[in-house]
């Protein structure tokens, strides 16, 4: 290996080198004439062989998309590189080389087999994105610490692994440690791993494994968790009430509100917010579901809407294909038909015929697509209106309950600002001072004049509007906004519809004419 | 007047039918409609009149054909209950007696009852001790159908002595089974046991039927197995239409030329209907039957089964004859006289001047039912009858002997034996094993299976006109077949047979239907697509042309459809096998393969063979209508001029749906035209494999045909052959196994007899030697057991001489243990000298007695005596 390195001229990969390489692994025999002929796009090529070629380091392969098999074993290559647009690759041989981490293999999501086989690797990890791993060999390397066996646990499909030649193997405990904590393994070093095995393995090593699929569990059950409450956000989202289930928008309210928290303390002010807080959850309460039952509807008219509209489609599709089938049927035998007549005028009025035609057919497909486009327009039509009408009733009756809201806080207010006002007076009077809780001295500064104390309910007041005011305007341009986005996706799929169908009409029209009109340009010259 | 003209009409009356006139004398209220406008008083002297008349006219009786009458059945050999009454069923009789005196006296005008005819021993029989409730052990027996169907097949009918008169005997069940044969009464006694047996509320029933019914004439009747099943037609839910379905396309045409069109439409359809309907009316005269001048005057039996028990929902008739039910206004049933069970007899006292359609079945109503015993069951007006009715059911015995105590009599047992139907009868069946029942333009004709060698068991024959000359088609029921033959249907106007088989034929064959044996004709063979590889459901065949549906293949194959061109005619003289039709064109369609996109998912694939072409259609796009399409022109690899041809661009026209980049090129065609070379190759091949597996199947089914083998199952102990044989053995090899243990016989002159060439016979010197080498062979052996026995004798005396001297001369200085082992090894040695002795005495007093035995034994023995009386 290493003589290599030192006495040999490290090779670049270039283009001439990779179309030699091409060119010597393509088609043979006649196929391969064709192929010299045309030329062969890197795209086309699936596998590739690039071994024994001095090979420093990956490049130029970014054509080779299509790309399933790559073999660069044997080679110095130091640096796994240049590998990312082989998306589609499937097995990746870079064995005999002098690599000494893997790195560069987040994309190949498809790998399903990787040697790494006599390189200078120390530890296994960045492997995170194939998930499809079944083969990994990584013998002859540096690996040796038994805990990168455990990291080999997340690949669920794994069933063959090598590892003999690194420092590892050489533990007492390698073969045991492996067994346990790789249950699915099959072939471990070229060797099938018996049952017996297995059990002894599992037997060995039972507490720590137990101990590990504890916490994998309780991870795993953690992640769910969060999916779940993830999804079930989303689904609000999707309704425009997340976060109303609850006092989440009171407590906003509230979060940066020195003032109103200060004015808590009053004495009968804490009744009073809790009051108010029971009766603004439950409007909020009210919104949520009302949200919710909202969406629901919104849901099951617009997969009527996409049912009946796919039906449509599907009918007049079903109506189409018929008439080719027709027409396929005639076609034939009409061309069977030119081809054996011989009489010049008698061609004539047949090509003149079948011309005919397929005119028609053009025009029958026409019509029935502008059919098509007319009763979808009007479906669409109904439809928009129909939704536009569900989301400004939802909007009107959020609305009107957030203007409860409004009212709650208004009322509140007014209570706050009774209670502040008589706090004053009695603090002005010296009335209550020495009753005074500690914590309302120490807002004592609001008390100073009835302004202060005005202003300073006015401001929490002001506050909590702007936050009511905030959530209604964000709930109801996301409505809008969804609701315009909706339209004009659905405007927007069916113009292209109209014009991949017409365009399609079109194609297969010209065909045909052109079969005729091959077979007439050959008729004439015969 | 009036009297005088009902009179004239009387006279006329009699003069045609003597039916009437029996009307008139009987008087019955159980009478239909066309004798009732005879209720008129009548003179004596019209009725001497009559009467006289009637001796001279014969009356039309049937011959009863029975051939088990009295003097067959062996009466001593019956039981004492059958020969003679006991107390409890004389007293029976005389309350019996008196009913029917009372009745007689109450209803002048009604007939006699049928209360006690006579047995087979002519002992007078109570009706109601005849019925004997017996459950069978065959599941098959346990619902009301399947008893009527068994009870229809077993017996062979036998009319009534006079069809206007119940019989005057009624036979034990047990008999009527014995002899396989009944009038309607036995029929229904019989029924009615086995129906009380299974927990039915059944009733025997005397009373009036029609002709049809009474002499089982069937051939009116449709057969239930030609009628088919009508398609219950689902009604298609009307789907109200969507919020957003669209609007159909508007509509141009008139309507006013769309309602006359229907106008017309409909004028010619009422025109053909009422034409239809002419004709059927034609031919229902035609079919009708003459009116039968006996009509409502002919005694027959049936059974009635109530509601209520084993979830009866609603009263029924069973005529036994046919084992058809009927409801209770059935037009057929024209009144009832009387009817009893195992425990009463209820006399009917309703009117039946509209048949039976207006009779109300509450045997509890005293009014509408006149019982003959107190205080059983349904004495009880039906009100409280339901909750009456689970109590008795659970305790009839119970109830009865209360019963016995505050009222007057109960029912003696029955006085029948046990009914009993050995397994053998019960799967035989018809008497004989055959049966055959002449329907309305059908006849159905039954055999027991293993019957007839071929597995038939059931022919049904349609004819096309009702006199049954003309054959319409054949329908034939198989059943044990080896070949799983279930049913074959010949269809005599269109010349087709069909064939049904039973999953489990060796080539998975389900359906054959064919005109010919022949090869390459039309025929069509349907499979159990799951019992083969290749999942072919039907092959179709035409002279030329053979098509093929596959099912579940992983291919995605479901179509093949060969087109064959003429045979070439070869001059070689084999070429009758290896000359198989050239194949034309051979088209291949493909279900859509969801893992491939639809644009490279093949659809239908033509190889035109003869033109060298192969075209290929793709799957349509889901949101497309245009699939693509590919052609090509498959010259040979090789020119005329022998140059290798070299792929070119038109020799692969393409239309594709959306064009791809890469299937423009040369290199990607020419790698699909070699693909599907190997692929037409292939095809080929497989339409060569399907015309030999055609081949194939009708030898098979030729040789199964001629064969019939029937399969007889592992667990029919009595016809399996095989595992009665393989039983047989099994006990013959345990039985030897046991005679040799109990003796081995040794044959002493085996050895000797070998010495001497083979299969000659002995001479007598030879047998003289024979006799002489085992004599002196023996006496060897007994001196050698002296001499053995003698040897043994004297070196044990030796030893214990050696070991005594040795004793003698150690004695000073021998340890206590080894003086023991000396004392014991003495005892011992003596022991055995003593033995030994004793058996050399017994030798020489035994040896010379079994040289004489053996001399004796050799005298006599069979092989050499003839010799040896010679030599004496």
């Amino acid at each position: 290996m290493n003589w290599l390195y030192d006495s040999v001229e490290p090779r670049v990969m270039d283009e001439d080198m990779l179309k030699l390489a091409v060119g010597e692994q393509g088609p043979r025999d006649e196929a391969g004439q064709l192929a010299r002929q045309e030329g062969i796009v890197f795209k086309d090529v699936l596998s590739l062989r690039l071994d024994f070629q001095n090979i420093l380091r990956i490049d130029s392969l970014w054509q080779f998309e299509n790309l399933r098999k790559l073999q660069l074993d044997n080679n110095i290559i130091e640096k796994i590189e240049g590998l990312e647009r082989l998306v589609h690759l499937v097995w990746l041989d870079l064995s005999f080389n002098n690599i000494e981490a893997i790195e560069g293999l987040d994309t190949l999501v498809n790998l399903e087999d990787l040697s790494l086989f006599n390189n200078r690797i120390s530890k296994i990890d960045s492997l995170d994105a194939l998930v499809k791993l079944q083969v990994l060999s990584l013998g002859n390397n540096e690996i040796s610490h038994m805990m990168n066996i455990i990291y080999l646990r997340r690949f669920k499909d794994l069933r063959t692994l090598s590892l003999s030649g690194n420092p590892i193997a050489e533990e007492e405990d390698y073969k045991m440690f492996i067994c346990a904590y790789l249950p699915d393994l099959v072939y471990l070093d070229f060797r099938r791993i018996d049952d017996h095995m297995k059990e002894l393995a599992e037997i060995k090593h039972q507490y720590g494994i137990d101990e590990l699929k504890q916490r994998e569990n309780l991870s795993q059950a953690q992640l769910d968790d969060e999916r779940a409450q993830r999804e079930e956000l989303e689904e609000h989202k999707a309704a425009f009430v997340e976060r109303l289930n609850g006092s989440f928008l009171f407590d906003s309210m509230y979060a940066e509100d020195v003032e109103g928290n200060k004015l808590a303390h009053l004495p009968g002010v804490s009744e009073l917010l809790q009051a108010y807080k029971d009766k603004f959850v439950i409007i909020c309460l009210n919104i949520f579901e009302y949200g919710l039952k909202q969406q629901e509807m919104r849901k099951v008219e617009l997969d009527t809407f996409n049912e009946c509209v796919q039906e449509a489609i599907q009918e007049n599709r079903e109506q189409g294909k018929r008439r080719i089938a027709k027409f396929e049927e005639a076609h034939l035998l009409s061309l069977n038909a030119i081809r054996d007549e011989s009489e010049v005028t008698n061609l004539e009025m047949k090509v003149a015929e079948h011309s005919k035609d397929i005119t028609e057919l053009f025009d029958m497909l026409m019509t029935l697509e502008m059919q098509l486009v007319e009763q979808l327009e009007e479906t669409i039509n109904t439809f928009e209106r129909n939704i536009m009408d569900l989301v400004a009733l939802f909007i009107e009756n959020v609305q009107s309950l957030m203007a409860q809201c409004r009212d709650l806080e208004n009322h509140h207010h007014e209570k706050l600002l009774e209670i502040s006002i008589n706090t004053l007076e009695k603090i002005l009077k010296g009335e209550l001072d020495e009753n005074l809780p500690y914590d309302v001295r120490a807002v004592s500064t609001l008390f100073v004049d009835k302004d202060t104390i005005v202003n300073a309910v006015g401001t929490s007041h002001d506050l909590h509007l702007l936050k009511i005011d905030n959530r209604e305007d964000e709930l109801v341009t996301r409505t809008n906004s969804w609701c315009s986005h909706l339209v004009d996706a659905i405007h927007k799929d069916e113009i292209m519809r109209n014009r991949r169908r017409v365009k399609e009409i079109h194609q297969y029209v010209d065909h045909v004419q052109n079969e005729l009109d091959n077979l007439e340009c050959s008729e004439i010259i015969d | 007047m009036e009297v005088l003209k009902e009179k004239v009409e009387e006279e006329e009356e009699a003069e045609r039918e003597e039916a009437a006139v029996r009307a008139e004398r009987g008087e019955k209220v159980v009478r239909p409609m066309e004798v009732r406008r005879e209720e008129a008083p009548m003179t004596q002297e019209m009725l001497r009149d009559l009467e006289r008349k009637l001796s001279d006219t014969e009356m039309a009786i049937p011959e009863k054909l029975s051939t088990f009458t009295k003097d067959t059945i062996a009466i001593s050999k019956l039981p004492l209950s059958y020969q003679s009454n006991t107390l409890k069923e004389e007293h029976l009789l005389q309350v019996a007696d008196s009913f029917s005196r009372q009745y007689s006296h109450l209803c002048p005008d009604r007939v006699p009852l049928f209360l006690h005819p006579l047995n087979e021993c002519e002992v007078p029989k109570f009706v109601s001790t005849t019925i004997r409730p017996t459950l069978m052990p065959y599941p098959e027996l346990y619902n009301w159908d399947s008893c009527a169907q068994f009870v229809s097949d077993f017996l062979s009918m036998v009319p009534l002595p006079d069809p206007l008169k119940p019989p005057s005997h009624l036979y034990s069940p047990t008999t009527v089974l014995k002899y396989q044969e009944g009038n309607c009464f036995d029929f229904s006694t019989l029924l009615c046991s086995m129906l009380l047996g299974a927990g039915y509320d059944a009733y025997c029933v005397n009373g009036y039927g029609s002709q049809d019914m009474c002499q089982m004439d069937l051939t009116r009747d449709v057969c239930p197995l030609t009628v088919k099943h009508q398609e219950v037609v689902q009604e298609e839910e009307k789907v109200p239409p969507k919020k957003y379905a669209v609007k159909p396309p508007r509509d141009l045409t008139s309507r006013f030329q769309q309602e006359q069109e229907t106008k017309k439409q409909e004028e010619i359809k009422a025109e053909e209907e009422r034409r239809l309907r002419e004709e059927e009316e034609r031919l229902l005269d035609v079919e009708k039957a003459k009116t039968d001048p006996l009509h409502g005057l002919r005694v027959h039996s049936w059974v009635l089964v109530l509601s209520g028990k084993r979830e009866v929902p609603e009263s029924f008739f069973i005529d036994p004859f046919t084992a058809h039910s009927y409801s209770t206004q059935d037009d057929h049933f024209l009144g009832i006289e009387s009817l009893w069970n195992h425990k009463n007899y209820w006399v009917n006292m309703q009117d039946c001047w509209n048949c039976c359609k207006d009779l109300v079945f509450d045997l509890g109503d005293p009014v509408r039912w006149e019982y003959l015993l107190l205080g059983t069951e349904k004495s009880h007006l039906s009100l409280t009858e339901e909750e009456e009715d689970g109590l008795n059911d659970d305790d009839d015995v119970e109830n009865l002997g209360k019963e016995d105590e505050d009222k007057s009599f109960d029912m003696p047992p029955s006085w029948v034996e046990q009914i009993e139907i050995s397994p053998e009868a019960f799967e035989t069946r018809c008497p004989n094993g055959k049966k055959v029942i002449q329907y309305k333009r059908a006849k159905l004709e039954k055999w027991a299976p293993y019957l007839n060698s071929n597995g038939l068991v059931c022919r049904l024959t349609t004819y096309e006109d009702l006199e049954c000359t003309k054959t319409l088609e054949i329908k034939e029921w198989f059943q044990n077949r080896e070949d799983m033959l279930e049913l074959k249907h010949i269809d005599k106007s269109t010349g087709l047979n069909v064939d049904y088989f039973k999953p489990g034929h060796p080539q998975a064959l389900r359906v054959h239907s064919y005109k010919s044996m022949q090869p390459e004709t039309d025929r069509i063979m349907e499979f159990y697509d799951r019992a083969r590889v290749d999942g072919l459901v039907k092959r179709e065949e035409t002279s030329k042309t053979m098509t093929e549906y596959y099912r579940g293949r992983s291919d995605f194959l479901f179509y093949r459809h060969v087109s064959f061109g003429d045979r070439v005619k070869k001059l070689s003289l084999n070429s009758a096998e290896s000359n198989p039709r050239p194949i034309v064109k051979i088209t291949e369609r493909f279900a859509r393969n969801p893992e491939q996109p639809a644009d490279e998912d093949v659809a239908e694939r033509v190889f035109l063979i003869s033109e060298e072409r192969i075209q290929l259609r793709y799957h349509c796009r889901d949101d497309h209508i245009t699939a693509s399409k590919r052609e090509f022109l498959r010259r040979s690899e090789v020119d005329n001029k022998g140059n290798k041809i070299v792929m070119t661009p038109d020799m692969c026209i393409s239309f594709e749906v959306e064009p791809m980049e890469h299937t423009k090129k040369l290199l990607c065609q020419y790698e699909a035209m070699m693909k599907l070379k190997n692929e037409e190759k292939l095809s080929r091949h497989q339409a060569w494999e399907s015309e030999l597996e055609v081949l194939e199947i009708l030898k098979l089914r030729e040789e199964e045909e001629e064969e019939h083998r029937l399969t007889i199952s592992i667990y029919d102990t009595k016809r399996n052959e095989k595992s009665k044989e393989y039983r047989e053995a099994m006990e013959r090899v345990m039985h030897e196994e046991h005679l040799r243990q109990v003796e081995a016989p040794l044959d002493y002159l085996a050895p000797f007899l070998a010495q001497l060439p083979p299969s000659e016979k002995m001479t007598r010197w030879q047998a003289m030697r024979v006799k002489d080498e085992c004599l002196s062979d023996f006496k060897q052996r007994l001196i050698d057991k002296a001499n053995l026995i003698q040897a043994r004798f004297e070196k044990e005396t030796q030893e214990l001489q050696k070991k005594q001297q040795w004793y003698q001369e150690n004695q000073v200085t021998l340890t206590v243990e080894d003086e023991d082992l000396y004392l014991s090894y003495c005892s011992q040695a003596m022991f055995r000298i003593r033995i030994l002795e004793q058996r050399l005495n017994r030798h020489k007093e035994l040896a010379p007695l079994k040289y004489l035995a053996l001399e004796e034994k050799l005298y006599k023995d069979p092989r050499l005596v003839e010799f040896m009386k010679v030599f004496v």
